[in-house]
This record gives C-alpha cells, structure tokens and sequence, in this order.
C-alpha cells in the first residue's frame, strides 16, 4: 500500500517537502536577521534597546504560533483594509499570500528564540575580550563583529541547528492557513486514498530523512569551524 | 629615557568612582610624565586597578577629571578611541583573542583602524614578536601558548599599536611563578626604552629596580607617594608599613 501511495501520489508529496523547505529557508533566514538584531539589542548598555527585546521576545514566546498565524493571516489585513482602508490609498485589497503570512510568523517565532540563544552567546563570552578590543581604540561594533561574534558564534551553534530543527517542523502549523506544504498535503492525499496508516508514515520518514540529512550537514559544519582551534 | 618633567601624560584630579554604593576611587590626583614608569602598590580592593581602568575609561567616571594626552576622558565629546590607540593596556588574564592567532591578534587593531596595511601590519608584527621572543609563535592560536607566552603576545598586541602610554593591570598576578621573569624582562626593556608606564601590581623587586615613582594606594585614597627607595624602603605612613611588613 505504501508503494501504491507513493507512485501515485510521490511527486505531489516532493513538490510539498519542497515547499516545506522553502517556507524554512525563507524563514531562518530572515530569523537569523531578526535574532542577530534583536540579540545585539538585549546585550547593548542601554535600557530602551534592552526593553524592547525583552517585549519581543516575550510577545512572541507566550503567544502560540498557530494564533500568530491565524492573526497574520486573517487579522492583519483585516486591519490594513476596514481599519486603515488600504484600498483607497493603493488601489487593491491589502492581502497576504500563504507563504508571505507563514514566512512572517515562522520568522518572528524562531527570531525571538534566536535572539535569546544569540544573547546567551554573546554574554558567555569572556567580558575581557570586549574590554581588550575597545582598550586598542576599537569601536564596539568593530569589537564586537571582530572578536565577541566570531567566539559567540562557535557555542551557539548546537542551539542554533536545535532551533532550525525546531523550525522546519514548526513549518507543519502553516497547514492551518492553507499552505501547501507537507502536511496540508498529505491531508488532501489522505482524504483521497483514506490510508491514514501509510500516508502518515511516509510523511513522518520524508520528515526524518530531510531532519536527519540536515542535521549531519551542521554537524559537518561545526566540525569544521572548530578545527585548528583548542 | 630620562623622565620629562615639562610633559604631562596623564593628569588625574580629585577622581572618583563609585560602583552603586560602593565607593572605590575617594579622591585621587596625579600627574604622570612622559618616560616615568609609575608603579601602583596597595592591598586588594584599594582601588588600584579601578584607577587604572579609570585612565583609558573602561570604568565611567564618578567625578574629578582625567587628562590623557591633553583629551578630558571625561568630556562626551572626546572621541576615546582615539585616544585609546595611543594608550596600550595589560590585563591580568592577558585577554587575548581566542577566535584569533597571534598573528591575527596584532593585526586586527593596526589593520582595522587604518594604522597600517596587512603586509606592514604583518612585517611590524614579527618585529615586535621577535622582540618578546615568540617570533616561533606567530602561527599558534592563545589556547596553545603558555601564560607567560600569551603575557608577552599582549604586550606586543599592545605595542603593534605605536601607544605613547602603556596600562598594565596586574600583568603577572596570574602567571606560574617559573613565567613571572619572562614577562618582568620585556616590561623592563620597554622601561629602559622610555616607554610611559603605569604598572599595578605585586611585585615589589620589580617596582624597586624599575619605578621611576611609587604609589601606594588604599582604601580610594593615594596614601603615599615617591621614589622606591623612600616608599618601599623608608616609608612613612603607618599604612605603608602594615602593607609592605606583609608582602616583603
């Protein structure tokens, strides 16, 4: 039956892993944006930057992402169209795609946790490495790119490759707003050939094989930014 | 070499410094010259090396002033990494970069702050390794190099720089004593060659045969001052007495 399932249906669950990493992608990407940026504002002296994080990341964390979604995707336009009347100004309805909309929430989740693993990065380096830089004449940001960054990274990667994990599963809420990806897939491909046992499965091994696969890649690649050094 | 009276590097004045309610710098004033090497001796928690961070401003001040190079450190509109290229420092735990070789950890500030380009950078580097004798090391990353070694590669760190002054902030006090000589040896050869020198530390051999000028510090306040002969050796204050009966 397994065979069955996948001669038919195969393809059609390939091209939705393939927007399944594509929503990743997409969004650890501009989480890594967001996370270095709202990181750098938690360790910064200054009272403002820091709240602000803190916000953020509480916001985002004690909020779940399947309502994040539902708000992004149904709230959010809602608000641009009868509260700001988009459509006077531009012409159109204001309107996401469900990719924009999952792109937006996978981001703005993993972003928050990001941020946290890059503040604990930052903080766990040796505060003596800062003040040596600055004690040189070099700015904090030159410092800060040059020297704390570089050894911030190296102890957070583990974490980060735990939270890109997290994040590619995490893609699977995104079936709530009609994204086709994996998930929402196979729910199409299982309201047709009514094989729960199966369809499950496979998708539950695609998922595995790509994690698996993705996980031997960072591990490969932590290997190789911790040669030659202690 | 000799100490130039006429020009003064550092005018300290009335600073203090307080972390919350701790109060550490009570009211400290001092003038160092060009080519004095002035050693700072006092017990732990008497302020010292605040005093000395309180120089190139790693510590904001509380109040007083501070003169480096004729720039108020405390002036907001100073631009203190300016000021800081010129004023090298020594940190106790050497502080060197560990995502950097030794190379690499000479390089950054000349290159990044246009001092000089890679290849001078790099030729400036082994001159000044081969001068703490490490031009062997230039390759080694710090986890590979002993205290001593990494002492002596943030001396030369520091010097890649061209700094007119030079901070040293208990520079030996972490070392094996069998590594403690190694570091003493390019301090004093750095004294001799006229660099302006502010060392805190412990070493007490080493603030009598180089000191241009001795302070003796405690509780926030500069209790003594003078030559190594009058302060180590014929100190007047109680204080100094206590001090020195214990660590001689």
């Amino acid at each position: 039956m397994v065979f069955k399932i996948l001669a038919e249906y195969g393809t059609m669950l390939l091209v939705a892993m393939g927007q399944t990493l594509l929503l990743a992608l997409w969004s650890l990407f501009f989480a890594c944006l967001i996370g270095l940026f709202v990181g750098i504002l938690s360790v910064l002296k200054n009272r403002i930057c820091n709240a602000i994080a803190t916000i953020f990341v509480d916001i985002i964390r004690g909020v779940p992402m399947i309502v994040l979604a539902f708000f992004v995707f149904f709230g959010v336009p809602m608000l641009m169209n009868d509260t700001l009347h988009w459509s006077e100004l531009f012409g159109s309805k204001f309107m996401f795609t469900a990719l924009q909309a999952g792109i937006i929430c996978l981001s703005l989740n993993c972003g928050a946790y990001m941020a946290e693993i890059i503040r604990a990065g930052i903080e766990s380096v040796d505060k003596g490495q800062m003040e040596a830089a600055r004690s040189l004449g070099l700015p904090y940001w030159k410092a800060m790119s040059k020297v704390v960054l570089p050894q911030a990274i190296r102890t957070m990667i583990p974490s980060i490759i735990n939270q890109f994990i997290i994040t590619l599963k995490d893609t699977s809420i995104l079936s709530v707003i009609g994204f086709p990806e994996l998930v929402n897939t196979a729910k199409n491909v299982n309201a047709n050939v009514m094989r729960a046992l199966e369809v499950w499965f496979i998708v539950g091994v695609m998922y595995l094989i790509v994690i698996t696969l993705l996980s031997r890649l960072a591990k490969r690649l932590e290997r190789g930014l911790n040669r030659g050094r202690e | 070499m000799a100490v130039n009276k006429n020009n003064v590097k550092i005018h300290v004045e009335h600073l203090k410094k307080s972390f919350g309610n701790l109060e550490v710098l009570k009211d400290v004033s001092a003038d160092i010259c060009e080519g004095e090497v002035v050693v700072i001796l006092g017990p732990s928690g008497s302020g010292k090396s605040t005093f000395l961070r309180c120089l190139n401003r790693l510590e904001d001040i509380t109040g007083g002033t501070v003169i480096v190079d004729g720039h108020n450190m405390t002036d907001k509109k100073t631009d203190l990494n300016k000021v800081r290229e010129n004023v090298g420092m020594v940190f106790q735990h050497f502080n060197l970069f560990n995502n950097l070789n030794v190379l690499g950890n000479m390089m950054l500030a000349p290159v990044e702050l246009k001092k000089a380009d890679k290849a001078a950078a790099k030729e400036e580097a082994f001159r000044l390794l081969e001068r703490v004798g490490l031009a062997e090391k230039a390759e080694a990353y710090p986890a590979q190099l002993s205290g001593g070694q990494k002492q002596r590669v943030a001396i030369a760190r520091a010097l890649a720089m061209h700094p007119d002054i030079l901070l040293f902030d208990e520079p030996t006090s972490a070392l094996d004593p069998e590594m403690v000589g190694e570091v003493l040896q390019v301090m004093k050869q750095l004294a001799a060659d006229g660099m302006t020198m502010v060392v805190v530390t412990h070493e007490i051999g080493f603030a009598r045969e180089v000191a241009s000028r001795v302070i003796f510090m405690e509780g926030g306040y500069i209790v003594e001052e003078g030559t190594p002969e009058e302060v180590i050796d014929h100190p007047r204050q109680q204080r100094t007495i206590d001090f020195l009966s214990k660590v001689l």
